[in-house]
């Protein structure tokens, strides 16, 4: 049996767990605990180790998503998780500019060492007052050739378009 | 929809790079305790900027000393009578009130000074409303400003380490252009030591190993650096660093096969 890894990471309440949750065939495997820091003023319950799901591909192939935790001392397990994975999809909360900048040094941890295949997923969008996704774009300072996708986490249409858009970057990049 | 967010989360450098970049027209509201701001942009240039709400009257002109009482009469009559869609800025110069030179050397001066006077905010709330406009009789610049410039003066006004250790964590990163940083260039003025700095940036050395090559002290680099960021023209990374090649790198990207990826696709699509 061949595995196949995508990881899905983003900042504090970026919608992590939800995107996995509404995509995996199993039930979402995460260790969650009542957060004790900073991040209790915006979530009750967060992720502090990981998220797992799982999507069989075929008999012989199956593809893991994992979620990264989001709080910054857990930064170690990134490049855990990171190892061998086929592509990332970065999370942000397009209603809180005040992880933009969180956001930024995610994508950095990721690309800097490896040429990663990686999607912006503007998630909330439907929330009022969500900034576009080519708003975004400007506000993360990526460059035009990355796909900023609006994204919804719950929703399973909405998930299903990033993981294609991000296979088909990674498509591109493959070999015959 | 109006973007709302705090400076201290989003920096106004930031703020003022996206409307460059994204050619946005509207009004941005600042706030901070008892002080307020006003900036007007018009297709991602600035027209005008505020700290005092009487600034978007049209007697600033007066006190300004670029009209006389009675000059400023017959431009709002005439701004009157021409009805919509001028302005009082069209009209001054269309009747040649004023000339355009000095007109615009003082409201560009009066606005550059209001934004760089933002960048000591430590935090404060905005709210940016897209396609607002300024009020067709109040004192807008005739040729709106680059914000590229308002970014690189209001970085070097900026002289606390914390903001600029937000996108300069350490000094041993390396310094490098961006792929096409050549449009960016136009209109920025570099000062003596910025040319020393930007001088060494060969992508390979460090802030620290710059700061030592140009005789500058380190936080003197960073700051220097900040501005360039900001404006857009380089870019910070960590230096490479040798991967191991079982443990992924761009040779297991290489691997993967399109086959896969097809698989993959199809799976998804049909779920």
């Amino acid at each position: 049996m061949q595995t196949v890894k995508m990881v899905i990471s983003g900042a504090v309440n970026a919608g992590k767990t939800e995107f996995i949750r509404s995509i995996s065939e199993i039930e979402v495997v995460s260790t969650e605990r009542r957060a004790t820091d900073d991040t209790r003023m915006i979530k009750k319950e967060t992720t502090v180790a990981m998220d797992f799901g799982r999507i069989a591909i075929g008999p012989d192939l199956v593809l893991h998503l994992f979620g990264t935790p989001g709080q910054k001392r857990f930064d170690f397990m990134w490049e855990i998780l990171s190892e061998g994975m086929l592509g990332l999809v970065i999370l942000v909360d397009s209603t809180r500019p005040e992880t933009f900048r969180e956001t930024n040094r995610i994508i950095d941890f990721f690309i800097s060492y490896r040429d990663t295949a990686y999607v912006i997923a503007a998630n909330k969008q439907d929330r009022p007052n969500a900034w576009s996704p080519e708003e975004l774009r400007l506000a993360l300072r990526q460059p035009p050739h990355i796909k900023v996708l609006p994204c919804v986490a719950s929703d399973r249409e909405s998930v299903k378009n990033v993981l294609l858009e991000l296979l088909y970057v990674i498509q591109e990049r493959s070999e015959e | 929809m109006a973007l709302v967010g705090n400076i201290r989360d989003f920096g106004l450098s930031d703020f003022l790079y996206l409307v460059d970049r994204g050619d946005k027209t509207g009004g941005l509201y600042l706030s901070h305790g008892q002080e307020t701001a006003l900036l007007f942009f018009e297709r991602g240039k600035l027209v005008m900027a505020v700290r005092r709400p009487e600034d978007q009257q049209p007697d600033l002109l007066v006190r300004l000393g670029l009209l006389s009482e009675n000059q400023l009469a017959r431009a709002r009559a005439s701004l009157a009578a021409r009805g919509n869609g001028a302005t009082l800025t069209e009209v001054i110069l269309a009747e040649n009130l004023a000339p355009r030179e000095q007109l615009q050397g003082a409201l560009q001066s009066f606005s550059e000074e209001a934004v760089y006077s933002l960048f000591g905010w430590p935090e404060g709330e905005f709210r940016f409303e897209q396609n607002q406009r300024p009020d067709p009789a109040a004192p807008t610049i005739p040729s709106p400003i680059s914000v590229d410039h308002l970014i690189m003066e209001g970085s070097r006004r900026i002289d606390e380490m914390g903001r600029i250790k937000d996108r300069i964590p350490s000094t041993d990163l390396v310094v490098r252009f961006l792929d096409q940083p050549g449009v960016r260039i136009k209109g920025i003025k570099l000062s003596t030591e910025e040319w020393r700095v930007i001088a060494r940036i060969n992508g390979r050395d460090t802030l620290a190993e710059i700061a030592q090559k140009t005789n500058l002290k380190e936080f003197d680099v960073c700051r220097i650096v900040y501005g360039f960021l900001t404006a857009g023209l380089v870019e910070v990374v960590k230096k490479p660093v040798p991967m191991p090649l079982a443990r992924g790198g761009p040779a297991e990207m290489s691997r993967v096969k399109r086959s896969l990826v097809n698989r993959i696709i199809n799976r998804i699509k049909g779920m």
